[in-house]
């Protein structure tokens, strides 16, 4: 059993049908007694350049441990649906489980829109208070850069 | 010697103690890539030469999931 990682691109317009797409991946790696370690759906996003001539797409974050039969049956199902724009696996040496640096930064971005109730699981399940000050500048840094790259556009 | 003042230049992984350099961080990377979206060299940044190799590393992948363009006129 090897670690692995692996993001993959929803077409934004099959985007309603990711959490069902996950529970087969789920099912999948489970039945091949393969383990999820973190699992992020960092939502639709806007793509740096266009791909199959969409600008945004919702990316998901899977970190798995599982044998090479489950991943060859994983990436067979990322080939062969065309929901899937693109896929990335790579290979880890150990189960990654902190959450990473964009999903802080959406998870901070959503807290920034609606404050109060949705916030409030988010805050119990992580230390809000250490990540606060650190990724301030991230969203500021990010919505600079991408007005430029959607004025060229 | 040299006639004008220069900032000494670091290597920011060492500094900062990280040990893999993540191609998720991007605000991370995009202080490492230039206004046309090139990767800049390790001799004007200062990287070492092990992290810079995990750092182009990074750039590519995030490249490759189109959180970083290739170019600037995509």
């Amino acid at each position: 059993m090897r670690h692995y990682e692996i993001v993959f691109l929803v077409h934004p317009d099959q985007s309603e049908q990711v959490p069902a797409m996950i529970e087969r991946y789920r099912s999948l790696i489970e039945s091949g007694n393969g383990r999820i370690h973190r699992l992020e759906d960092w939502g639709r996003r806007q793509l740096a350049y266009p791909i199959a001539k969409v600008h945004k797409a919702h990316y998901v974050l899977l970190n798995i441990e599982c044998t090479l039969e489950t991943l060859r049956e994983l990436e067979a199902a990322f080939k062969f649906n065309d929901a899937v724009l693109r896929s990335l696996v790579i290979r880890r040496d150990k189960a990654i489980t902190t959450p990473s640096p964009l999903y802080k930064e959406k998870e901070k971005e959503e807290g920034s829109r609606s404050s109060g109730a949705s916030t409030a699981p988010a805050a119990s399940s992580e230390p809000a208070a250490p990540a606060q000050p650190t990724p301030q500048p991230a969203p500021a840094a990010a919505a600079e850069e991408a007005t430029p790259e959607t004025a060229k556009e | 010697m040299s006639r004008y003042f220069r900032r000494k230049k670091y290597c920011r992984f060492t500094a900062e103690g990280i040990t893999e350099v993540d191609y998720k961080d991007l605000a991370m990377l995009k202080s490492f890539i230039s206004e046309t979206g090139r990767i800049i060299p390790a001799r004007n940044t200062g990287t070492k030469a092990r992290y810079q190799r995990q750092l182009s590393r990074a750039i590519k992948y995030a490249r490759y999931l189109a959180l970083l363009p290739y170019t600037d006129n995509h």
